[in-house]
């Protein structure tokens, strides 16, 4: 190509795919210090075939100057290792993208890609294998023109590549940086020379930020807020919860253990809950139903518990791959008879943080069961959030301990109080023996089938969520405050709504964005919400539409609302959003 | 003092084996000298998933079949508890078998009381796993504990009594909880306890026991003999008792206990962990 100008980017979508196992993560991984050194606010994504190693996988990088927490409507620049690369992403391209394609195994496929899209072909695999004796340097040789494309210096990518790397050995460094040299000879034969390519990246100011997945940043929360016991039973996509989880127990006196299914993860973190340690499990839909009977003994025996739901496309086994919200009924209704819960819904991975920190808080004051509700997006991708605040208070919960018990003259575990909480005391106290059951009891915890009795633990139980309703999380608001029109999403649906809204505004259309954070109970300002616009779209990625009828239940009105859903394994694109949401509003 | 829950009379019928079993669990609970409120009992569901209502101690009724991983979430978060699972066969050896079979493997330090009385008593007298050690015509054969116990080998500690036997019963329950309470990992006590409403078997059980501790030279620390012991007595149609297999590894336990750890004041040591997210 002969480079004429050179147009500034500040807001670039990069996707490299090829045969998993090809190193794409690598690539991708490199361009993140490219882009974060300029500012670029990152969300990273993978698209993997359910296999072990292998498959076809594109990995996505959204690099963009405004913070969009979610991918664009299209892929401007794509690596490709193989045909199949694409004819899977050709279809996503821009029509002004750019392709850098490995020629090694034939031409690039004809009609799949935009006319104006250019490609350049250069036989990456073969060169590797010929000149450097592995397969796997075809990555540097990518790199070398993809940053020769964005006109970022040699000099700098080589750094780049030598701090990317730092942990191999000595050998392989040199060997990749010298399949970088190479590439860069390419580059400059296909007339890209060092410094100034087609685009060049803007220049943003570098803040202080993590790139962190939602399942990593919710461990992370779960630790800060006091959690110190983890189970978990592998499954996708939550198994980086039980991972990180094992990383980070042993050194702050905590325990991961890995479960031998989701019933005895799910009875163990009970078990451990009753001796005063924070405990937390995690799972995905299938093991979610496996726990349900759990779920429901911690809320009747009133024992302090956060479940996470990675939600992935049901029903049964569905596709666990990719993200789905039809998890919500279950989170919301499931388990057999009526106990107090609390459902908190995160959008992102700083948000999975804080309500992470919020569900121990609130598990612990109320002593029951709290879910987490993630979706595979949320919870496997990554964005660059600002970092954390690890100064979290504690909450201590209504905890006797010995001393306080002495001054007691008698000490009932299922005391009758105005807000439905019991004082607990721990095993090993003294004076403070108790029983502790999921049947119906008395005070004392001895099982009781008293009509009296009954009706009034039920609704002891009851004022306990009651109780806590002024301080569950709160919803998140964009767009315009006075708009005739509300668009309402949780999880996964949230970055490209609040893109699609704001790129309505600049159509002319004003519309208000609300994330319910707290799903159940549902709080006043959701209902509110729906009443205060004259349509709400509900957008949300199931067939059946279970949270606008979660809404419609608790008082929103029906006839104010309409579903905008899908349940494809697949993201909105803020544009088709914008499309949607603009013709239910015109209609 | 403060007042607290009055442990109830139990519910069993007259006669029942389960008096023997909390009888001698309270002899032994005594002569270990731990206190009351170190104990904690957790049951599961069945007519033995009572008896942490009896005894005064730290009581939790679990859900039926997953009194092993309650059990094992409150020995690993506080291993200073003296953590005692009880439960019943339906329980142990049907709904909670997979469980039976990880808590082996895993060896956990609690001890664990399966009150085997061959029937389902309190759903009134339905088949049990063990149900063919009394009725030999069924079609399905009985599952033994032992065995399966003796066949995984990271088990500790697997132990036969009979509720009709009370002191060889209170030797064995001292036995086990020694052996959990010093960390050397999960004692499992089948204890044979009649039915005396659906499934009367003191006549049968008095004279088909065969202690493996009355054979000379008998070494429960030698896992080959312990399993040919077992499967010669219930050759001659006798069901092995006593401390069968005690040995292997002892337990890892979890220290500092995570119910002790310290939660407040560690945002630098937080922010360190951070720092491998940073960008």
């Amino acid at each position: 190509m002969t480079v004429t100008a050179t147009r500034v980017r500040d807001d670039l979508t990069v996707a490299v795919a090829g045969q998993g196992g090809d190193g794409s993560l690598t690539l991708i991984g490199l361009l993140t210090r490219i882009l974060s050194a300029r500012g670029f606010h990152l969300y990273s994504a993978r698209s993997v075939a359910s296999r072990i190693k292998g498959g076809h996988a594109a990995a996505l990088l959204r690099g963009s100057l405004a913070d969009r927490g979610g991918l664009g409507d299209v892929v401007d620049l794509l690596v490709a290792f193989d045909e199949e690369a694409i004819t899977r992403l050709g279809p996503e391209m821009a029509a002004d993208g750019i392709v850098i394609f490995d020629s090694s195994a034939g031409p690039v496929p004809q009609g799949v890609l935009p006319d104006a899209v250019v490609v350049l072909e250069t036989p990456f695999a073969r060169i590797a294998v010929r000149d450097l004796r592995r397969d796997l340097y075809k990555n540097s040789l990518a790199f070398a023109l993809l940053s020769r494309v964005l006109s970022v210096p040699d000099a700098e990518a080589l750094a780049c590549m030598r701090l990317g790397l730092g942990r191999l050995p000595p050998e392989v460094r040199e060997a990749n940086a010298e399949a970088l040299r190479r590439g860069f000879d390419h580059a400059t034969e296909q007339g890209i020379p060092d410094g100034s390519g087609p685009w060049s990246l803007a220049a943003g100011v570098a803040g202080e930020r993590l790139l962190i997945s939602g399942n990593e940043a919710l461990a992370l929360g779960f630790l800060v807020a006091g959690g110190r016991f983890f189970t978990g039973y592998p499954i996708t996509p939550a198994s980086e919860i039980l991972e990180s989880m094992e990383r980070h127990m042993p050194r702050f006196g905590g325990l991961a253990v890995q479960a031998e299914d989701e019933l005895s993860a799910v009875n163990m973190a009970i078990g451990a809950a009753l001796t005063g340690v924070r405990a937390m499990t995690a799972t995905s839909g299938p093991g979610l139903a496996l726990m349900q009977e759990g779920v429901s003994h911690a809320g009747s025996a009133e024992v302090p518990l956060v479940i996470v739901d990675c939600q992935r496309a049901g029903p049964s086994t569905g596709m666990p791959t990719k993200p789905e919200q039809s998890d919500l009924s279950m989170l919301v209704h499931g388990g057999n008879g009526e106990f107090p819960r609390v459902v908190l819904a995160p959008g992102d991975p700083g948000d999975c943080f804080l309500l992470a920190v919020a569900a121990v808080g609130f598990s612990r004051r109320l002593q029951c069961p709290v879910y987490i509700a993630l979706d595979q997006a949320v919870s496997q991708h990554a964005a660059t959030v600002a970092p954390f605040d690890l100064d979290v208070p504690i909450e201590p919960g209504a905890i006797v301990g010995g001393d306080d018990l002495a001054g007691l003259a008698e000490y009932r575990r299922y005391r009758v109080t105005a807000d439905g909480v019991s004082p607990w005391v721990v095993p090993g106290t003294p004076d403070g023996m108790n029983l502790v059951t999921g049947n119906e009891r008395n005070e004392w915890g001895q099982v009781s089938i008293d009509p009296e009795t009954r009706r009034v633990m039920m609704a002891k139980r009851a004022r306990k969520v009651a109780s806590a309703v002024d301080d569950l999380p709160r919803a998140r608001r964009w767009g315009s405050g006075n708009a005739g029109v509300g668009v309402v999403g949780i999880g996964f649906a949230v970055a490209p709504l609040r893109e699609a809204t704001e790129r309505l505004a600049g159509r002319g259309l004003a519309v208000a964005g609300f994330q319910p954070r707290t799903l159940w109970p549902v709080l006043e300002e959701t209902v509110a919400f729906v009443r205060a616009h004259r349509v709400t779209l509900v957008v949300e990625h199931n067939e059946g539409g279970q949270l606008l009828h979660l809404l419609a239940a608790a008082g929103a009105p029906l006839e104010r609302m309409r579903g905008i859903r899908r349940c494809d394994g697949l993201a909105f694109a803020p544009g088709e959003l914008s499309d949607l949401i603009a013709a239910e509003a015109g209609r | 003092m403060t007042a607290t829950y009055t442990p109830r009379p139990a519910i069993w019928c007259a006669g029942c084996g389960h008096f023997g079993v909390q009888g001698a669990l309270v002899q032994a609970l005594r002569e270990s000298g731990v206190p009351v409120e170190r104990v904690i009992i957790l049951a599961g569901i069945g007519c033995s998933g009572t008896i942490q209502n009896n005894l005064g101690t730290y009581g939790y009724h679990a859900l039926h079949g997953r009194v092993l991983p309650t059990a094992t979430g409150t020995a690993l978060a506080d291993p200073s508890l003296t953590v005692i699972a009880a439960g019943g066969d339906g329980d142990g050896y049907a709904i909670g078998a997979g469980h039976l079979v990880h808590t082996f493997r895993r060896n956990p330090a609690f001890t664990y009381l399966l009150m085997n009385n061959a029937t389902y008593g309190l759903t009134k007298g339905q088949d049990s796993p063990t149900a063919p050690l009394v009725h030999p015509d069924r079609r399905e054969q009985a599952l033994d504990g032992i065995l399966l116990g003796l066949a995984i080998t990271t088990s500790t500690f697997l132990a036969r009594g009979y509720s009709g036997r009370p002191e060889q019963l209170v030797r064995l329950i001292g036995a086990a909880l020694d052996h959990a309470r010093s960390g050397r990992g999960f004692a499992f006590l089948e204890v044979l306890s009649p039915c005396v409403t659906y499934q009367d078997t003191y006549p049968m059980w008095d004279a088909a026991v065969s202690d493996v501790d009355e054979v000379a030279g008998y070494d429960p620390g030698d896992r080959t003999a312990a399993f040919g012991a077992c499967l010669r007595v219930m050759g001659e149609g006798r069901i092995p008792t006593g401390l069968i297999y005690r040995g292997g590894r002892p337990a890892s336990l979890p220290d500092p206990a995570p119910a002790r750890a310290v939660v407040e004041g560690r945002a630098d040591e937080y922010r360190e962990t951070l720092n491998a997210y940073r960008v």
